[in-house]
């Protein structure tokens, strides 16, 4: 009868070891791509030379991918209601598109020399 | 990639189902949420924001005029700021360990994890002064120049935010040393590490575009 009755929490509790290894294994995941964040600044000939679009939009896609990662598992975004993802995208997205527009006004993109802001 | 990805996807199906966690029918509030948790996501999405004009701003300022002092970029330490990255990196697994634990009502283990999470967040902290200092001997003070400014205003509120987390997590270790804390308010806790993650998502932002990207 007591083992019936402590079965629900064993089930429970192993359920949680199982979460807890896997944390452990995106982690780990985390720590990789931040070991190639790194290997785009000491070797960046492997990512097309130093300031090439190639090195770039690798760092941009491992951001994103870090970024993603632990918003969706570690802030339980995939446990939780989507509302919650509704409304820190918005905010997110929202922040995004207003600094893209002024940076794209100041014209950010184009060489130094082509910046409205001159920096002194 | 795509199949790691796909197993962590499926294998987090043990989760515990958040409506089923509080008796299957959810909080007794219009969202069915939380508005605790509603309300710190909401106040989250608005530091996206904040953080998104701070960054903006030291991207427009990156490169100072000649004879306005060293540009911040021409000081970054990367091999340490990364061993700085990596360790805001482990304070969130460490966080969500303490997350996990409360959940359990595993108390001993939860104060483990949070004493960790701190340590590494004074950690990165520590490291963080030392950078700066380090700056200023070499001669960019905060009013050297624009570019010096945005970068000093940047993750110096960056800094501050992890010093406001640290005194959140003291904050929960004293409620759990005095009994306040269990498994029926583990909310309480979540929050707090909703905040630590956010935190360590915009420091992943700031070392890549502002350290990283040249």
């Amino acid at each position: 009868m007591a083992a019936t009755t402590h079965e629900p929490d064993v089930v429970h509790h192993e359920a949680h070891e199982n979460r807890d290894k896997k944390y452990v294994l995106i982690a780990l995941i985390l720590a990789g791509l931040t070991v190639i964040e790194v290997l785009t600044y000491s070797i960046p000939d492997a990512f097309g030379g130093k300031a090439s679009t190639t090195l770039i939009v690798a760092l941009m896609v491992l951001m994103a991918i870090k970024f993603w990662t632990v918003a969706w598992f570690f802030m339980h975004l995939k446990f939780d209601k989507r509302l919650l993802t509704v409304v820190f995208y918005a905010g997110l997205s929202l922040a995004v598109l207003v600094y893209l527009a002024i940076l794209t006004v100041f014209r950010f993109w184009g060489p130094p020399e082509s910046h409205m802001i001159k920096n002194t | 990639m795509a199949d790691v990805a796909t197993t962590l996807d499926t294998s987090f199906d043990d989760a515990p189902d958040p409506d089923v966690a509080h008796g299957g029918h959810g909080y007794a509030t219009n969202t069915g949420l939380s508005n605790t948790k509603l309300a710190m996501w909401l106040f989250l999405a608005s530091e996206c924001l904040l953080f998104g004009g701070l960054i903006t701003t030291y991207l427009l300022y990156k490169i100072p005029a000649a004879g306005h002092g060293p540009a911040p970029h021409e000081l970054y330490d990367i091999p340490f700021t990364s061993i700085s990255s990596f360790v805001l990196l482990m304070s969130s697994l460490t966080m969500v360990l303490a997350v996990s634990s409360i959940e359990r009502g595993d108390n001993q283990r939860f104060r483990l994890w949070i004493v960790a999470t701190a340590l590494l967040g004074s950690v990165f902290i520590s490291g963080q002064v030392y950078e700066f200092s380090s700056f200023v001997s070499e001669g960019m003070g905060y009013t050297t120049s624009r570019s010096s400014s945005a970068f000093y205003t940047l993750t110096g509120f960056h800094g501050v935010h992890v010093t406001i987390g640290i005194i959140m997590l003291v904050s929960v270790l004293l409620l759990s040393h005095r009994g306040h804390l269990h498994r029926g308010n583990a909310e309480t806790v979540e929050v707090v590490g909703l905040y630590w993650h956010f935190v360590d998502v915009v420091w992943i932002l700031i070392f890549a575009l502002v350290y990283l990207i040249p």
